[in-house]
């Protein structure tokens, strides 16, 4: 009996294209995932910053430190609220993870630059917490974390890469 | 279509980060600013003020008032604070260096507002300060305890603490001892933080100048000094 010659899965070019295309699968559910992550970012970053703007004191459940975070002078960069910083540093990261999820490479390399200095940033802030204010706010801590599995995210996508 | 949808889904995430930081900054602004003419302002609500029913349903807080400045002065400015708060602590100075500055044209209020259970001594601060207050040294125990914030913030028990600042400015501290627990230091608390919330106080410190919230971001000592200015220009009735 003469074998299908056509049939994809024996054929190295079409193997070949099956693990190219879920390669792009994990991708594009890795990109989404980011996105998720830093729409979890902003809404921290927004609650934040409407809490700064309107002068309300922002109340810790988990953690006593919020006010001393908050109303420390870390809290402000230039005059502008931190968390106004990390909202518009996280709507970029969801951008772009949206824009990469649907297949503009660039926007991933760009991603990978903005969450690796967001990942510098997170760790100058951490230190500020622990060792120069000496408390903590459980809402940056959150944002923290979040930063963390972006970097985590962009990892993966970039060992994927290689 | 499917080109344009990652745009789209950007655009809705923008629309909706927008709408949300306004829609919230409203509603902030609504529930923390009273009418203008919800302060007490004696010489200055009158009858003629259509927002006098406002004044006479918000709760007047604990008479008489902890004030410094003369009651008639054209400025008139109610703090609602929590000893415990780091920004109220802050604010202290500014509000130290605008009664300087301003004199007699300026009257100064202070309203209990411990922020419990956020704050763990909040409410034995202000016990404290009520309590010296009993014997004519609420500013006293006010300035020391706005000062050594950090000193006893994290202590485990703020009692002898307390007491020790009792005895710093001069107090009978046993009959000190016996206010901290007198149903008059109680009521009064219970009064400053009725008002608070019938005018809308979320949060501290929330300042109020003739009847106007100050807005946060307006309590740096040049901004602050520029809203009284600004009060003081204005032509009274």
């Amino acid at each position: 009996m003469i074998k299908n010659h056509a049939e994809p899965v024996s054929s190295p070019l079409a193997s070949a294209g099956k693990n190219f295309s879920q390669s792009q699968r994990r991708r594009t559910v890795l990109y989404a995932a980011a996105g998720l992550f830093s729409l979890l970012g902003l809404a921290d970053s927004i609650y934040l910053t409407i809490q700064h703007i309107t002068g309300q004191s922002v109340r810790c459940t988990i953690v006593a430190g919020c006010s001393e975070v908050l109303s420390s002078s870390y809290a402000t960069f230039g005059g502008i609220p931190l968390a106004m910083i990390g909202a518009a540093a996280y709507f970029c990261v969801f951008s772009l993870s949206t824009l990469a999820a649907f297949g503009y490479r660039s926007a991933g390399h760009l991603m990978t630059l903005v969450v690796g200095l967001m990942f510098v940033v997170t760790l100058w802030l951490f230190y500020l917490q622990a060792f120069v204010i000496r408390h903590f706010c459980q809402f940056c801590l959150l944002s923290a974390a979040t930063t963390v599995l972006l970097s985590v995210v962009v990892i993966l996508i970039w060992r994927m890469r290689r | 279509m499917k080109r344009l949808l990652p745009f789209i889904i950007i655009l809705a995430v923008l629309a909706a980060a927008v709408g949300t930081v306004l829609y919230m900054k409203r509603s902030a602004t609504q529930a923390s600013t009273p009418a203008p003419s919800a302060m007490p302002r004696p010489s200055v609500v009158a009858s003629s003020d259509p927002g006098a029913d406002v004044v006479a349903s918000s709760d007047p807080g604990a008479d008489p008032p902890h004030a410094l400045g003369p009651p008639d002065a054209p400025a008139q400015l109610e703090e609602f604070g929590d000893f415990e708060c780091p920004p109220c602590g802050l604010v202290h100075p500014i509000l130290q260096t605008m009664e300087k500055e301003f004199g007699a044209r300026l009257r100064i209020i202070f309203r209990e507002f411990p922020l419990t259970p956020t704050h763990q001594h909040a409410l034995a601060a202000a016990h404290a300060a009520e309590s010296a207050g009993m014997q004519g040294k609420f500013w006293e125990m006010h300035d020391l305890l706005y000062e050594n914030q950090k000193a006893w913030h994290d202590a485990f028990d703020v009692r002898p603490i307390f007491e020790d600042y009792a005895k710093r400015i001069g107090l009978d501290v046993e009959r000190y001892k016996l206010d901290l627990a007198s149903e008059v230091v109680e009521r009064r608390i219970f009064l400053d933080m009725k008002r608070g919330h019938s005018v809308g106080v979320k949060g501290t410190p929330t300042i109020f100048l003739n009847g106007r919230e100050v807005p946060f971001e307006s309590l740096p000592a040049d901004k602050l000094r520029e809203v009284i200015k600004a009060e003081l220009s204005r032509p009274h009735p």
